[in-house]
Parts: structure tokens; C-alpha cells; sequence
């Protein structure tokens, strides 16, 4: 269970989260839906700690921290071990081959030996469709191949949760469905998994659960057949958004 | 002409005598403490401790604001008068590795710095400690970015010695100069001076593309 109470995180005058309260089951793909500027990524990375609230609690599985004072590195990492989040941007290491990309990680977090590590980043990098491409660079693979990297790499430290932040929005439709493809094999398995996209397809079809932030709260937290049949305004307004072409 | 080339052969022993013994040692040595000064400072610089970052930014100006000669001359000249006493290559060692040292940790933070935020991000989620996040992703990537500006810095180095002539050493120029006294012959000795700069500056400018090159493997070929 990942747990958030009471969170708020303001940047300067602006209040991004406004007490927000959640729990992210296990085994379940959470959906994260909303406008633009309604705090979905902050929600998300506050998860992994990469933003830091004023105020309220995360607690993942057995480790939890109170926001308000100054978090020791050590303390960070030792809640932020749960989780791993994959960006916008892939945010891949460009001076690390594909391999190494993905092998590296868990052998500097002390989880396995390099040949260990290695062996699994093979293995991981043949589930998302990259066992050829071992060795290149990733500035030579295209963006859907490097965010499918981003994702093997993140599988290769096993985290608990798995977060992703807008994963296909910098990608072509056809680069987005071999993402989601990897996503939707990932749901399959009953990894943990929360995703902010702006892919309602995904949502629908994949969510076990859909939470709709608003304006920094959460406006909804339902099934992805009650969120998509609500009559909330705001939700049937934000659907519409996706319905002009 | 005869009389140019002969005066160039009977010389080029002396002159190529003081560049292995002064210029060449005295760049290296200058060049390769002057990196490990930039590494601190570069680390004081970015690190967390107020203090420390106040100590870097103040050498680094010091060191930038003034005249190479005017540092030569306080070390050498200058501080006997409150008992230190150093000896024409300590004080050269001293003036040119903290001089080049503070223009390479301006070139090292400008490298750090251009490390997209995206992949320090990458780093924590992976859970990286910052000195694995240094030294497997940050360095690798400054290090390359830093090469041809450092590249430069050490040419810039290896001409600067060129003044330690006034602190009494007798480098390349100090020996050609001496020549040309006795002979009366200062452009054929000048120019034969010059040619020696020159062959070191084009060797050092070959290492350093062989150098960018290896280390830019990574980047797509259409870029490089």
C-alpha cells in the first residue's frame, strides 16, 4: 500500500496539492486524469519524493516519513527504494549503452552482481522488444524505443511501484502504441502501477482504477466505467476536451 | 639564407635544451595540479557548504582578475618581504597551476551545469547516491563537454610559461633571447622561437582531437 494523507505542496503562491488524501492498492494499474495544471505530475513525483510537500505523510509498505522538516538524503532514499518512475523525456543516460543503461542501476544499489544484473537487463530488454539493440547509444534509438529502455530500467531495480508521468505524450501515435503495448503487459502481470497520461484509451481499457485530480484535490476516485459514465461537470467537460478532433 | 639556417642549427640544441627542461615540464606539471585544483574548487563550488562556495568563487576571482605576471611577480618578488622565500620554479608552479586551475573550474562548472536536469532526476529515481550519480553519469558526460575548452586552457598554459623569464628561469624564449643578445640576429632567433611554440601547439591540438573523439563515441554520428 502507498499512502498519502493531508499533502500539501504549493509552489510559491501557487497551490499545486490541497490536502490531498490517497491509497495506491498493490497489483493495480491507478490512472491519474485531469486538465492541465491540476497537479497530476506533482501528485505523482511527490510518490517517488522528487518533490517534497509543506505538509501531511507518504507511507509505502513499511517505511513512512512526515513532510514539514528537512529530509536527510539517506532518509529519501531509504522511502524513495519503493518506487521508480519513468518520465516525459525518457531521461535515459546518454553516455551508457542500451545495456548498460538498464544494468547498471541495481548493481549500484548493491541488489545484484554485474553478471546477475546483466543477464536480467537482457532479459528485460527482450520483453519490451529490444534485444537487438543491446549495444547502441540512446541517442540512436527513436523515442518510443528509448522509452521502453526507460521502462526496462526501471524494472531492473524491482521496485514496488511503478510510476509514470506523462510516458507516451513526446510520441508519435504509432511509437505511443508500442509504450502502451509494453504498459498494458505490464498491467497484465499485476504490477503496481500508477500513470498520469492524457491517453483516455488507456485509461478505459487498461485502469483498474481512475483518479481525477482538479485544481490540486481529487475530484474523483472510482472504476474507469464509473468515472467515464460520471455526470460531475467538471469530469463530463474535461472528457469533451478529447472528443473534439 | 645560408647564414639564417646555419644560425637556426647551431641554436635549435639550446633552445630545444630549455623546452625539455623548463616549458614542457613546467606545463605539465602546472597543468595537471591546475586540474586537481579545479576539481575542488568545481566540488566547493557546488557542494552545500556556504562557506566553501564562497572560498571557490573568491579564488576563481582572484585568479581570473589578475595578470599572470602580476601573480608571477607577488610569489616571486613579493613575498620574501613576509619571510616567504621561494625558489623560480616553486613560485612557477605555483602562479600557473592556480592561475590555469581557476579558469579550468570555470570550464568544469559550465560543463557540470549543462547536464540536462532531466537525467539528475533519472538518477534519484533510481536511487542513485550523488557520488554514483557523479561518477557514472555526470562526469562522464562534463568531462566530454569540458575537453576542448581544458584543451585550450593547457595551450594557453604552455604559452603563458613564456614569462617565467622574468622570475629568472631560462625556459625556450628566456634562451632564445639570450642568443639573439650575443648574435644580433633577434628575428631569425624570434622566429625559430616561434616555430618551436608551434610544433607544440599542433601536437597538443592533434592529442586533443584524438582525445574529443574517443570520448564522444556515444553521440549520434550525424552530430559529431
Amino acid at each position: 500500500m502507498l499512502e498519502l494523507k493531508n499533502v500539501s505542496k504549493s509552489f510559491g503562491d501557487n497551490t499545486v496539492l490541497d490536502d490531498v488524501d490517497l491509497q495506491v492498492r498493490e497489483g493495480e494499474t491507478t490512472v491519474i486524469l485531469g486538465p492541465s495544471g491540476s497537479g497530476k505530475s506533482t501528485l505523482l513525483r511527490v510518490m517517488d519524493l522528487l518533490e517534497v510537500p509543506e505538509s501531511g505523510s507518504l507511507r509505502i509498505n513499511e517505511d513512512g516519513v512526515e513532510f514539514g522538516s528537512t529530509l536527510s538524503d539517506s532518509r529519501i532514499r531509504s522511502i524513495r527504494k519503493h518506487s521508480a518512475m519513468v518520465f516525459q523525456g525518457y531521461n535515459l543516460f546518454p553516455n551508457q549503452s542500451v545495456l548498460k543503461n538498464v544494468s547498471l542501476p541495481p548493481v549500484l544499489n548493491g541488489k545484484l552482481s554485474a553478471a546477475e544484473a546483466e543477464s536480467r537487463a537482457r532479459e528485460l530488454l527482450g520483453k519490451v522488444g529490444l534485444g537487438d539493440r543491446l549495444n547502441e547509444y540512446p541517442d540512436n534509438l527513436s523515442g518510443g524505443q528509448q522509452q521502453r529502455v526507460a521502462i526496462a530500467r526501471v524494472l531492473a531495480i524491482a521496485p514496488d511501484y511503478l510510476l509514470f508521468d506523462e510516458p507516451t505524450s513526446a510520441l508519435d501515435p504509432e511509437l505511443e502504441a508500442e509504450v502502451i503495448k509494453v504498459l498494458v503487459d505490464l498491467a497484465e502481470e499485476k504490477r503496481s502501477l500508477v500513470v498520469v497520461t492524457h491517453n483516455i484509451q488507456f485509461a478505459k481499457k487498461v485502469a483498474d482504477r481512475v483518479l481525477f485530480l482538479d485544481n490540486g484535490s481529487i475530484g474523483f476516485d472510482g472504476s474507469p466505467d464509473e468515472f467515464f459514465a460520471s455526470s460531475n461537470e467538471r469530469i463530463r467537460r474535461y472528457l469533451t476536451t478529447f472528443e473534439v478532433a | 639564407m645560408n647564414e639564417t639556417l646555419n644560425l637556426w642549427a647551431q641554436s635549435l640544441p639550446q633552445l630545444l635544451m630549455a623546452t625539455i627542461k623548463v616549458t614542457i615540464p613546467l606545463s605539465i606539471i602546472a597543468f595537471v595540479l591546475a586540474l586537481v585544483v579545479a576539481v575542488i574548487a568545481t566540488a566547493m563550488r557546488m557542494g552545500r557548504i556556504r562557506i566553501l562556495q564562497w572560498i571557490s568563487r573568491f579564488y576563481v576571482w582572484l585568479f581570473r582578475g589578475t595578470p599572470i605576471l602580476v601573480q608571477l611577480f607577488i610569489i616571486f618578488y613579493g613575498l620574501p618581504a613576509i619571510g616567504i622565500t621561494l625558489s623560480a620554479w616553486t613560485s612557477a608552479i605555483i602562479a600557473f597551476t592556480f592561475n590555469t586551475g581557476a579558469y579550468a573550474a570555470e570550464t568544469l562548472r559550465a560543463s557540470v551545469q549543462s547536464i540536462p536536469r532531466g537525467q539528475l532526476e533519472a538518477a534519484k529515481t533510481l536511487n542513485l547516491t550523488s557520488w554514483q550519480t557523479l561518477r557514472h553519469v555526470v562526469a562522464p558526460q562534463a568531462m566530454r563537454i569540458a575537453l576542448p575548452p581544458l584543451g585550450n586552457d593547457l595551450i594557453d598554459l604552455v604559452k603563458g610559461t613564456s614569462l617565467v623569464m622574468v622570475i629568472t628561469l631560462s625556459d625556450v624564449f628566456q634562451v632564445g633571447r639570450q642568443i639573439a643578445a650575443t648574435n644580433f640576429q633577434p628575428l631569425t632567433l624570434y622566429i625559430e622561437v616561434a616555430v618551436i611554440y608551434l610544433v607544440i601547439f599542433t601536437v597538443l591540438s592533434l592529442i586533443q582531437g584524438r582525445v574529443e573523439k574517443a570520448s564522444s563515441r556515444y553521440i549520434r554520428s550525424t552530430n559529431a
